[in-house]
């Protein structure tokens, strides 16, 4: 490839000074860098893996990357948000080694909930990281070979940036950008979050008050800390930031939002009583409605994963128990042998069930992947204390996070506590932790997270299937008649067709066909010892196969009649394409 | 027709030369037809007619909004027709209404409005008035209903070239059906436990091009509306499709109520029954996460418009035991939409009783004696066919005709459709009423007024259903008077009520400084506002 790169360039003229770069631009590195193994080494494509990106620098990588990389990387936008943005989908694989569309493949999306950023910095570097290292290192090479991995890194772009260039809590917002009516006064959005202080972060109101019951710890003022039930506290908690704008009593109680983009998909979707955060029916929102008909036109996924954060965790479903029957032992099985191997490389990360070890959902996306179209699917809780101190001290441990503040990150990390005089409740103080600490990675924890997760994506990825006609046997019958058995291997331990999908028939059958030669009769071999056949009496050269096992192999047998020469061909939509010839 | 397009040409007003259609009309109006009557009610200055969207077979989806003045705060009924396709009858009962409305009714409008919706399903509709007549569900996208990766490839099949879908059946010692004993036409499933034997199979008249042993079970039709919606989904089977409001009509549908909030009840001519007699309670499923029976208070709600029905609507009920099926518009209206929701099939087959005073148990057997009472031609008999599929088997094609077990012969339709207008008038006529009472104002010197007065829902309906209760798409009753915090002594500036019941009232009290007039407002789109001026 570089060969003929080299070629072009010398025809259309600039070989020369081209050429002269080259030499220079490697003779720059060679002079400076030492590799550090696991790591693109001279990335064509230099992106700081210890910042934040918005939607408008994620466009620039993005393009840079599919520029750089034509034969790995293409973009596209496969629809748009609420407020007119595109949605965007890397795909990557080898295009010069059979069609995309056709290859098994991996469905990676990050930020679905919109303060959940890092979601959409870690998918990213996973395409980088594999388009970067495709042709640098073997196992990579022949991935993108076989598989093709489709990526978004953000698919809530209004309030990816909203959330990044507005104040906003380390919590908000947690949906895309549509105004609702939260309290149910008919006004849609009258009550939000007031940046009193102008910092571009929500943080907390405290007042001094002879009822309150908390103290400023002496030791760090920063720190608020509970008196006991029989001591005089001096300060109160008054929530986030805000004024009451309507005049109703209430404040912050109507911002943008309510709904929850994670509530939205069609399996065992409820609505709002039951589920807080739905909204009309599934895929009302159009963000989801746009990777929903990306899914529905791409059959051939056959893993996928999503970002959320917080809590270090592998998430699989059912998001409810009543959908305990959904995810049967076969399944189980896969999941479980993938996501307890991420455990062992993902140090703080535990491998859990969405609906008895966090709570209920209904209408998630993961339930509606595996559920709805029979797609392996995790979701990965990121960031989790344990990676500052290799400690569980919990989730919002005040002593921990200061901890952090003081000799980590050095006073980044919090907004000290300064007065504001309040329309409503006078004389107040401002201050708190800003929102991108906690639910967020700081950004020297960034890269390594970033990279065990990819990892874990790619595992799970080079786990969708792989098939080969690993054998093929003729036996002669007598009377011109010949019995061809061929046998079809998934090398890999996702099957074509989950249990789930094999219950309600979502993907269609696979196809061994075989042509070439003149078919009597068909079958697909139940039992190859005892001769248990079960024969296809419609279009027995395109044998239907419900499902190839993961590690495991189907048979398939023809009567044919004359000699000659014939092909087989496997055809599955989740398990790709092989072909046999003799 | 050829009338109308004179009257058209010539330039006739528009509204008589529909009102001619309307005269002239024998049978269930075609969709265009059913669109120049829509336009027709739409001359009129109270209603406005919109396309919601088009169906996959490029369908227009209409809405009729009818109301005067503040019409998105006054309570709102829906009425709905078209949820199945072969229920043409539904289509004709909520035109006229819209019809009768506008013509006749105008001050129904003074406290409500109405929403017709009055064919969600126009591609299967249409059918009616195909040359292969069959009673369609679904609309005209692409579905592959039996999952096996061929599209629609076992349709129905017009085998013995009558232009009907009918059944076939099949001779066989392995059959499980036999024909009735009181009319040997209809065919029925052998009852093993009476010592009963089938000497039939039998399918709808089609044929089994996959040869997969079934017939009929991939439909040419797409995703029925009925069967689209999200409460109950059954996801996967025929019809339904792979997710809840996959379909155009269904979401332009639901898009549009989610942004009508005055809308309190739904009437929806559909094949269940709700208003024969109410949905029942049961305390398990009603106690559950997910709430699959209607809740206790909504019980006696629906006791009560049931009444209203009967007495209206003269129709005895017979064999009305289809009170919602998965994924249907009526009980979607409820369960997921916290809205008063009824319906009815506006008719139904009437019991026949024989001799012995007593009818069939079997429906088919019970239509054909009232057919024939009625002269009403509905049965093809069974004649033999040479199936490609099933060759040397004695194949006979016939049976009920399409539609005819669901929509009475036309001639009956204006009476149906009169005694159904007052039933849903009188509906409105119970609507959540907010109105104040007993205002007083007390002087309590140094310019500070106290403000008391009863808010009163005069109504024997509750300003919110306990279902819509739950539902965040229902608004509370809000409370506002209009006068500055800092002028607000005492009381809320802005205050919210989940509910009040039939017949409830609420004090309300509030002390204001200043003087001149105060006005206070409380209300929800779907009760109406009620406004009090407060002098001071």
């Amino acid at each position: 490839m570089k060969f003929k790169n080299w070629i072009y360039t010398a025809f259309i003229g600039a070989a020369v000074s081209f050429t002269s770069i080259q030499t220079s631009e490697a003779q720059v590195s060679q002079d400076r860098y030492f590799r550090a193994l696991g790591t693109p080494h001279d990335p064509k494509v230099q992106v700081s893996w210890n910042r934040y990106h918005t939607n408008l620098a994620l466009e620039e990588i993005m393009r840079d990357m599919a520029k750089k990389h034509p034969n790995l990387v293409k973009l596209e936008s496969i629809g748009k948000s609420y407020q007119g943005n595109d949605i965007w989908v890397l795909t990557v694989t080898d295009f010069n080694h059979g069609k995309a569309d056709e290859k098994p493949a991996m469905w990676i999306d990050g930020n679905i909930h919109s303060n959940e950023i890092q979601g959409t910095e870690f998918t990213l570097y996973t395409a980088w990281y594999l388009a970067e290292m495709y042709g640098d290192l073997e196992f990579i090479t022949e991935l993108l070979k076989d598989k093709t991995f489709y990526i978004a890194p953000t698919i809530n772009p209004d309030a990816h940036d909203y959330f990044i260039k507005e104040a906003n809590t380390q919590n908000s917002p947690r949906s895309g950008m549509i105004v609702l009516d939260n309290d149910g006064d008919g006004l849609a959005g009258e009550d939000p979050f007031d940046d009193l202080n102008g910092d571009g972060h929500i943080t907390f109101m405290i007042r001094k008050s002879p009822t309150g019951r908390f103290v400023k710890d002496q030791m760090d003022p920063r720190k608020l800390i509970m008196v006991a039930a029989d001591e005089q506290g001096e300060y109160e908690m008054l929530g986030y930031e805000g004024i009451d704008r309507d005049g109703d009593g209430q404040v912050n109680e109507d911002g943008i939002g309510y709904y929850d983009p994670n509530r939205d998909w069609g399996w065992n979707w409820q609505p709002d009583y039951v589920q807080r955060g739905a909204w009309k029916y599934p895929f009302a929102v159009p963000e989801n409605r746009a990777v929903m008909e990306f899914v529905m036109k791409h059959p051939n996924i056959a893993g996928a994963q999503s970002y959320h954060n917080y809590g270090g965790m592998i998430l699989r479903g059912p998001g409810a128990e009543e959908d305990l029957g959904t995810y049967n032992a076969t399944d189980i099985r896969i999941y479980d042998a993938i996501a307890k191997k991420g455990e062992e490389f993902m140090p703080g990360y535990k491998y859990l069930v969405v609906y008895k070890d966090l709570y209920s959902v209904f209408g998630g996306q993961l339930d509606w992947f595996y559920g709805g179209r029979g797609i392996f699917t995790y979701s990965n809780e990121l960031m989790t204390s344990y990676l500052y101190f290799h400690e569980n001290a919990g989730r919002n441990n005040q002593d921990e996070q200061m901890k952090v503040d003081r000799y980590l990150t050095f006073g980044d990390a919090f907004v000290n506590w300064e007065e504001y005089d309040h329309p409503q409740y006078g004389r107040i103080e401002i201050g708190g932790f800003k929102k991108n600490f906690g639910r967020l990675h700081p950004g020297f924890l960034m890269e390594q997270d970033a990279h065990r997760n990819s990892a874990f994506t790619i595992l799970h990825g080079y786990h969708t299937p792989k098939l080969s006609v690993s054998d093929v046997k003729e036996t002669d019958l007598g009377g011109g008649l010949k019995e061809v058995v061929a046998t079809i291997y998934n090398e890999r331990l996702i099957p074509t067709h989950s249990s789930q999908d094999l219950k309600y028939k979502i993907a269609r059958p696979d196809y061994v066909s075989i042509s070439g030669a003149k078919v009597v009769a068909g079958f697909v071999v139940e039992d190859a010892d005892f001769k248990k056949y079960k024969e296809q009496k419609v279009g027995p050269e395109k044998i239907h196969v419900d499902n190839i096992p993961g590690m495991g192999v189907v048979k398939v047998r023809w009567i044919v009649s004359g000699g000659g020469n014939y092909t087989i061909n496997v055809d599955s939509e989740k398990g790709g394409k092989a072909t046999w010839k003799k | 027709m050829k009338k109308m397009y004179l009257s058209l040409v010539v330039g006739v007003g528009m509204l008589f030369s529909f009102q001619s259609v309307g005269l002239a009309q024998s049978d269930y109006p075609t969709l265009n037809q059913m669109t120049q009557r829509l336009q027709g009610v739409a001359g009129n200055g109270t209603a406005t007619l919109k396309s919601l969207t088009k169906t996959e077979g490029g369908k227009d989806v209409w809405v009729l909004k009818i109301g005067k003045g503040d019409m998105d705060n006054k309570p709102g009924i829906a009425v709905v027709g078209g949820s199945e396709g072969f229920h043409v009858l539904s289509v004709e009962l909520a035109l006229q209404f819209a019809e009768k409305l506008v013509n006749e009714n105008d001050a129904a409008l003074d406290r409500n409005t109405f929403y017709i919706f009055p064919n969600m399903s126009p591609d299967a509709y249409e059918q009616y008035h195909a040359s292969l007549k069959y009673e369609r569900r679904g609309n005209a996208a692409k579905v592959d209903h039996d999952r096996d990766g061929r599209l629609s490839e076992d349709g129905y099949v017009d085998l013995n070239n009558d232009g009907l879908i009918t059944m076939m059946r099949v001779e066989s010692p392995m059959g499980d059906y036999m024909p009735a004993e009181d009319d040997e036409r209809v065919m029925v499933k052998a009852n093993a436990s009476k010592g009963q034997k089938g000497s039939y199979m039998v399918y709808p008249e089609s044929r089994d091009m996959d040869k997969d042993g079934k017939f009929g079970e991939d439909l040419e039709e797409g995703i029925a509306f009925n069967r689209n919606q999200t409460y109950k989904f059954p996801i996967f089977t025929p019809l339904a499709g792979d997710f809840a409001v996959s379909q155009a009509e269904s979401r332009a549908l639901l898009d549009y109520l989610f942004e009508q909030w005055n809308i309190f009840a739904f009437v929806t001519f559909s094949p269940a029954n709700n208003l024969s007699a109410p949905l029942k309670y049961n305390a398990g499923d009603a106690k559950k996460r997910i709430i699959t029976s209607m809740l206790e208070k909504d019980v006696a709600i629906n006791s009560m418009v049931s009444e209203m029905y009967n007495s209206t609507v003269s129709q005895k009920a017979f064999n009305q035991n289809n009170q919602g099926t998965d994924g249907d518009f009526f009980q979607w209206a409820y369960f997921h939409f916290g809205r008063l929701s009824f319906s009815t099939p506006g008719w139904w087959v009437p019991e026949v009783k024989g001799e012995d005073g007593k009818s069939s148990s079997s429906p088919e057997v019970n239509f054909l004696a009232w057919a024939s009472e009625n002269s009403v031609d509905a049965f093809v008999p069974w004649t033999q066919v040479n199936h490609p599929d099933l060759p040397n088997q004695t194949v006979e094609v016939g049976g009920i005709k399409p539609f005819v077990m669901y929509n009475p012969p036309f001639s009956e339709v204006a009476a149906i459709a009169q005694e159904h207008t007052d039933f849903i008038l009188k509906l409105a006529e119970v609507s959540p009423k907010l109105e104040f009472h007993n205002l007083q104002t007390e002087k309590l010197g140094n310019g500070l007024t106290r403000i008391t007065a009863d808010l009163f829902n005069n109504s024997q309906l509750p300003t919110h259903s306990e279902m819509g209760e739950k539902s965040r798409w229902l608004r509370k009753v809000r409370v506002d008077i209009n006068r500055e915090t800092k002028d607000i002594m005492s009381g809320d500036k802005i205050k919210l009520i989940d509910k009040l019941g039939a017949y409830e009232k609420t004090t309300l009290s509030w002390i204001v400084k200043g003087s001149g007039n105060v006005e206070i407002k409380a209300g929800a789109a779907h009760t109406g506002i009620a406004t009090l001026n407060v002098k001071l």
